[in-house]
């Protein structure tokens, strides 16, 4: 157990290195969130008496930002996993898996890694919105949420981590990720209320953990609860759903690293 | 209670066997390599080296046999061969952006070594390498060799007690190659580790094995010392190219009754001959020529070298894109390449 913890920050270390050095990066993989916030915040700006007939006091672009935020992370997460396939092609998956470590370890390590890089980027993103004129009543609320943001991402790079030991190339990496991310995020109350979708779209985005991480970050970010989901049940359902991921990762990972690539 | 088990041998095979589909990449191989020795495998690409490095470094599980490393079983205890090897992969497996010595630090936590000790292990590498000056820079501004290096390196943080070197210097010019030679015969002085090599180059194995196994198709075509190979081909080598191709039988035929020589190799226009005295074969050779109106273009005595060994064992030269193409074998290969 001690050492499955060591081996675990061994790779989340390595991960963490590699983030710190590619310093473009970090900025490629924050445009796409900006233009979000940026361009549709202000473009959707008339739509405010729409969010106001759910409740809402605002802004249109206060209610979304929690949503950019959650996008920033979804994506982020779900595309991290894909040096996985850069380290098996190029040795480093057979160089740690020669060596002592579980290959369980390798696997966490990366979504441990993934997912504090992703909260890292959602930072940036809610700085970002704040510039750009977003309130945010209560300053206290950052480290719960980067907390939920953290946890959400997790959950995501399971998935990510798990597509990418599956697939043996890139092409099949990323027709995967994008025939899960974005649905994903659209089918979720990030840039409209709940109340506005039709019932079946709407039961459907009650069956999707986005849906939960949104309404949990908007109503520490504003204040304001929606579609009466209680904080406590979306906790609930965003854990069991990064206690699967975790899990499921980890055993995908491990089963699929032992076939020869 | 662990028993102290004395291991006779640091590798074992017995009738080692993989097979990807209907290939037979490795066939039926048995082997052993003594505790502390340097050994070979020589052969093309294809012939199935990086394969059996594979299945003794737990990477690959083998269709048939049993492989023993250190004394454990790379199928059933696959955690403790891991714990007592090190292995130094075909192509560069450093990460560009970190320096070299947050490299080596990486490798030195995968393989568990304790941490107060990880310091003076890495510092101690660095040393043997000559890569202290420049532990400090990233990877992306090292050459190839100073790669190789930092690669070989990081094979030997946890002081395996047996290295797998898989074609430790293919891509290097050939000074940077002979420098890892001296490398590698230090690391093996120092740390007094059995290494375990492949190679296609006659030289790198001629200069470090203590014993070399000729493998091609899968198959190992002979076990012994570099010595011991070049010996048993006769004493000279006499290769000869000739003109007129219509009594090359007649010729070849008789030439093998010329008693001194041991054993003949024909390729086309080129003909091999392993003599015990070649001097005295030369005139023989002009005489049978002259008689059946073969024009000699050139005529050559030299001592043999492993090239010739290979030649003699597997009927070709060893060479990269050999002449006998594998349709099967590359295809196989490309299925497993293609990500």
């Amino acid at each position: 157990m001690n050492s499955l913890f060591y081996d675990t920050y061994t790779i989340f270390w390595r991960e963490l290195k590699r983030y710190k050095k590619s310093r473009s990066g970090v900025l490629i993989r924050l445009i796409q969130p900006a233009i979000w916030i940026i361009v549709i915040g202000n473009t959707f700006s008339g739509t405010q008496p729409l969010i106001q007939s759910v409740g809402f006091e605002g802004q249109y672009i206060e209610f979304m930002a929690p949503g950019v935020i959650i996008l920033t992370a979804i994506f982020t997460s779900i595309f991290g996993g894909v040096n996985t396939l850069w380290d098996r092609r190029y040795g480093f998956m057979n160089k740690a898996l020669t060596s002592p470590i579980s290959r369980s370890s390798i696997a966490l390590g990366k979504m441990s890694a993934i997912s504090l890089i992703a909260a890292l980027q959602a930072s940036l993103i809610l700085g970002i919105a704040l510039a750009i004129g977003v309130t945010f009543p209560n300053p206290i609320m950052i480290a719960p949420i980067m907390a939920i943001v953290i946890l959400f991402s997790l959950g995501f790079s399971g998935i990510s981590v798990m597509i990418a030991a599956t697939a043996k190339s890139q092409e099949t990496f990323w027709g995967m990720i994008n025939f899960l991310g974005m649905p994903l995020f659209m089918l979720s109350p990030a840039l409209f209320p709940l109340e506005l979708l039709p019932d079946w779209l709407a039961s459907v985005a009650k069956l999707n953990p986005v849906t939960y991480t949104v309404l949990l970050v908007r109503e520490m970010m504003t204040g304001v609860s929606e579609g009466g989901v209680p904080a406590v049940l979306s906790i609930a359902v965003i854990s069991v759903f990064v206690l699967i991921m975790v899990g499921l990762a980890s055993y995908v990972f491990t089963r699929e690293v032992n076939k020869p690539f | 209670m662990r028993l102290a088990i004395k291991v006779l041998y640091s590798i074992e095979t017995k009738s080692l066997s993989k097979s990807f589909g209907d290939l037979n990449a490795v066939d039926d191989i048995s082997f052993s390599v003594d505790n502390k020795e340097i050994f070979g495998f020589l052969g093309p690409n294809g012939a199935g080296k990086s394969t059996t490095i594979m299945i003794l470094t737990t990477l690959l599980k083998p269709t048939f046999g049993q492989a023993l490393v250190s004394g454990f079983d790379v199928v059933t205890q696959p955690k403790q061969v891991r714990e007592s090897i090190g292995y130094v992969q075909q192509e560069s497996t450093v990460d560009e952006y970190l320096t070299g010595r947050e490299n080596l630090l990486l490798q030195a936590r995968l393989n568990h070594i304790p941490k107060n000790l990880i310091k003076q292990r890495i510092d101690e590498v660095l040393e043997l390498i000559e890569l202290s000056d420049k532990q400090n820079d990233a990877v992306v501004t090292y050459s190839g060799g100073m790669r190789k290096r930092l690669d070989i390196a990081g094979g030997l943080l946890h002081r395996p007690k047996v290295l797998f070197l898989d074609e430790p210097t293919v891509g290097l010019d050939i000074q940077t190659r002979r420098k890892i030679w001296e490398y590698i015969k230090k690391i093996h002085k120092e740390f007094d580790m059995t290494i375990f090599l492949t190679t296609h180059y006659m030289e790198e194995a001629d200069q470090l094995c203590d014993r070399i196994g000729i493998i091609d198709c899968g198959k190992i075509q002979v076990i012994d010392t570099p010595q011991n190979m070049k010996s048993a081909m006769g004493n000279e080598v006499i290769s000869l190219v000739i003109e007129n191709q219509n009594n090359e039988k007649i010729f070849l035929s008789q030439l093998k009754e010329i008693e001194l020589i041991k054993n003949i190799n024909e390729d086309q226009n080129k003909i091999t001959l392993f003599a015990s005295k070649g001097t005295e074969v030369i005139p023989k050779i002009f005489q049978i020529a002259s008689n059946l109106n073969i024009k000699i273009k050139s005529i050559s005595l030299k001592q043999p070298t492993l090239d010739d060994v290979f030649i003699s064992y597997t009927g070709h030269e060893i060479r990269d894109d050999d002449g006998k193409f594998n349709r099967k074998r590359e295809h196989a290969k490309m299925k497993r390449l293609r990500a």
